[in-house]
């Protein structure tokens, strides 16, 4: 099968700052893959360069089978696009907002008017269609602004980064119209900064640092980079140097380290660490006060493969 | 797609606080200012007759037209009488000048100069009234040389004679009629600030049009992102935004002509369909201008505003917004500046019909905005088709 959308070795430069540094990757039809990576990694700008909003020095966008150009109307009918900014007219109410850009692309207006109820339904704002957007909550605007761009139903949906500065309520919402637009057939390319996210919703994750593709696979596939598969958190007043010693030299034991009462341990593998640490405190009538162990986070391959956090 | 656009451009547009205070509300506001300062003014101060000497030599008696016509614009028993005229010899002249007895003389030499103090109002309009007078004077000369030169060729010079100088005298009595109409009577301070307004409002048509063309810029506005990954044609877009502020641009003249008519009760005369074609045509070339700052700089929103609002002030002032003195000057020394300069466009064709009926200078400044219009929506044009990529 075809992907629906292929980039061959793209790259971008501002002057002498390379933004994308040749990076190549398909999408296929109905997936939803996770552009994930840290502020100024080159999502946005590799979105921005699919979208023909930005020229760039080498490489070659292909979507729908077409190569995208700037006035390919045949191709960009079937794209939606939610960027980071909140793209609404003040002066609009929720309802023409959404219609003025679903217009765009769909010219009979009963159509239009079910496609818009459809959009508004989808991101919950049906008691807010004559609201102007001065009258919306930040969630509630961002909704706005992801209605504004999916309105027309496209096949395939680019979602920049939609739930920035958005309460757990509407980034809730949004990620559950997300997997309903995944589920009425859409294509989706998601990037994102939080991790928890693309663990949520993606069903492949690709990692870019620095304008490169650093890692890319299923979620499960990255984790498996990281060389880690289980966390351990304790929470203990004090711990000699000592114990902590003879913690590291535990069966499947990566790394133990004790800062500010936390005693954090990763495992390579993640049978029965948990039972085996407890019993050990117990032993040792070291006292602890909460204990809870984790699967590693794509937070863990980025910082295995970078040697820094996502959101530094 | 257009009527989509248009629609909800319009809408924006309208709903857009700002940009309908100082289209609508603030033009208005300064009427309402201008009526009330300059009304006062003008009861207490009425434009008097300027005082002026012509030295009586040979050189004037001879010239029949301007003769004439500052005899004409000198009677004392017309009620539209425009200068009290001293006819005296060159030394009394400058005896006059110097103990301030009159604002100015014309002495015919070898051409005709007007010798002035100072460059008041009064200055202003001597010089400028000699200079009309004098290129009238031309433009007769010009056509009888060419009547009789084509009279010699075809070898009946003595048939046509008589109607030559019939000619010569029927246009130089359309010549008086036309400079009889400078009269003492029109010559207002607040009509001077009326149309100052209209052309400053026309001019700002340039904000709206900016505003208007960034909405749809990907590189300007995020609105602008979404459009311009739609499957919508950018200079189709575009276009339509040009219409929807050039409709918001005539209502607002509309509202100004209303309220100065019927409220102010200003009397725009014989000509307020041409003061409003005129007041049209600048609209268009303000909002075409915008879209050219709008289109082809590559700089933020306030910047643009800033040129624009720089643009019209300077051309406003070199105009003679600010005093009509400026704009002699300019016209004088320079006069491609002025011939290049929108706003002069405007308020020359307004200052013509206030002191001149002489529409062909009216025609030749609505030409000119259109020309400056569609200079301006081409470069644009030219400007969109070469932006392949959005540069956002």
């Amino acid at each position: 099968m075809k992907p629906i959308l292929s980039v061959e070795n793209l790259t971008k430069k501002y002057k002498n700052f390379i933004a994308v540094d040749d990076l190549s990757f398909n999408v296929n039809k109905g997936e939803i893959l996770g552009l994930l990576g840290p502020n100024g990694s080159g999502k946005s700008t590799t979105i921005n360069c699919i979208l023909s909003l930005l020229n760039f020095e080498s490489g070659k966008i292909t979507i729908f089978n077409k190569e995208m150009q700037p006035n390919a109307y045949d191709i960009k009918k079937d794209i939606g696009v939610v960027f980071q900014e909140v793209a609404v007219f003040e002066e609009l109410t929720v309802f023409d907002n959404i219609d003025y850009f679903c217009g765009l692309y769909i010219k009979d207006k009963t159509l239009r008017k079910k496609y818009i109820e459809d959009a508004i339904k989808l991101v919950g704002l049906e008691e807010f269609k004559k609201f102007y957007p001065k009258q919306l909550s930040g969630g509630l605007l961002r909704r706005l602004n992801i209605a504004c761009g999916i309105a027309h139903k496209p096949k395939l949906i680019f979602l920049d980064e939609p739930t920035v500065a958005v309460d757990p309520q509407s980034r809730n919402n949004i990620l559950d119209g997300i997997k309903k637009l995944r589920d009425n057939g859409a294509t989706i390319i998601y990037t994102t900064h939080y991790m928890e996210e693309v663990e949520i919703l993606c069903d492949r994750v690709i990692i870019i640092d620095k304008g490169k593709i650093i890692a890319s696979g299923t979620n499960d596939e990255l984790k498996e980079l990281s060389k880690i598969e289980e966390k351990v958190t304790v929470e203990i007043d004090n711990l000699d140097d000592k114990v902590l010693d003879e913690i590291k030299q535990f069966k499947n034991v990566d790394e133990a380290t004790y800062n500010s009462g936390i005693l954090f341990i990763t495992y390579k593998k993640g049978k029965n660490n948990l039972s085996s640490l407890i019993d050990y405190l117990k032993k040792a009538d070291i006292h602890y006060d909460k204990i809870y162990s984790e699967r590693p986070t794509l937070n863990d391959v980025f910082l295995y493969l970078t040697g820094k956090e996502l959101r530094d | 797609m257009f009527l989509h656009n248009l629609k909800y451009s319009l809408k924006t547009l309208f709903k857009n606080r700002m940009l309908i205070f100082w289209t609508y509300a603030f033009p208005l506001i300064l009427g309402t200012f201008f009526y009330l300062a300059f009304s006062n003014i003008e009861n207490s101060e009425k434009f008097d007759v300027i005082d002026i000497a012509i030295v009586n030599n040979e050189q004037f008696n001879d010239n029949m037209v301007l003769k004439e016509s500052f005899n004409v614009l000198g009677d004392e028993e017309s009620d539209e009488q425009l200068f009290n005229i001293k006819y005296v010899d060159l030394e009394e002249a400058i005896k006059l000048l110097e103990n301030d007895e009159v604002s100015g003389y014309l002495v015919v030499d070898e051409s005709p100069k007007v010798v002035v103090k100072t460059s008041g109002t009064s200055e202003t309009i001597l010089k400028y009234v000699t200079e009309e007078i004098i290129q009238n004077e031309n433009v007769l000369a010009n056509i009888i040389e060419e009547k009789l030169n084509t009279n010699i060729i075809d070898g009946n010079i003595n048939e046509y004679i008589e109607n030559i100088r019939d000619d010569a005298l029927k246009m130089l009595d359309m010549n008086s009629l036309e400079i009889r109409d400078i009269t003492s009577k029109k010559l207002s301070y607040t009509m001077i600030e009326f149309y100052t307004l209209i052309a400053m409002t026309a001019l700002y048509g340039g904000i709206i049009g900016m505003t208007a063309i960034n909405q749809n810029l990907a590189n300007m506005s995020d609105n602008g992102k979404r459009i311009a990954v739609s499957p919508t044609n950018k200079i189709k877009i575009i276009f339509s935004s040009l219409v929807s502020s050039f409709i918001i641009q005539v209502i607002g003249l509309f509202i100004l002509f209303m309220y100065t008519i019927f409220v102010l009760k200003v009397d725009y005369g014989n000509n307020l369909l041409l003061i409003i074609l005129l007041a049209l045509f600048g609209s268009l070339a303000g909002l075409s201008l915008g879209m050219a700052v709008g289109t082809i700089l590559k700089t933020n929103e306030n910047v643009k505003i800033g040129i624009i609002i720089s643009f019209t002030m300077l051309g406003s002032f070199l105009s003679g917004m600010m005093g009509i003195t400026m704009k002699y000057i300019i016209d004088t020394n320079i006069p491609l500046v002025n011939k290049l300069n929108p706003v002069n466009m405007i308020t020359d064709g307004l200052y013509s019909l206030y002191y001149y009926n002489t529409y062909n200078r009216v025609y030749f400044n609505v030409v000119s905005l259109l020309i400056f219009s569609l200079i301006m929506i081409v470069l644009s044009g030219l400007a969109l088709r070469r932006q392949k990529y959005d540069s956002i």
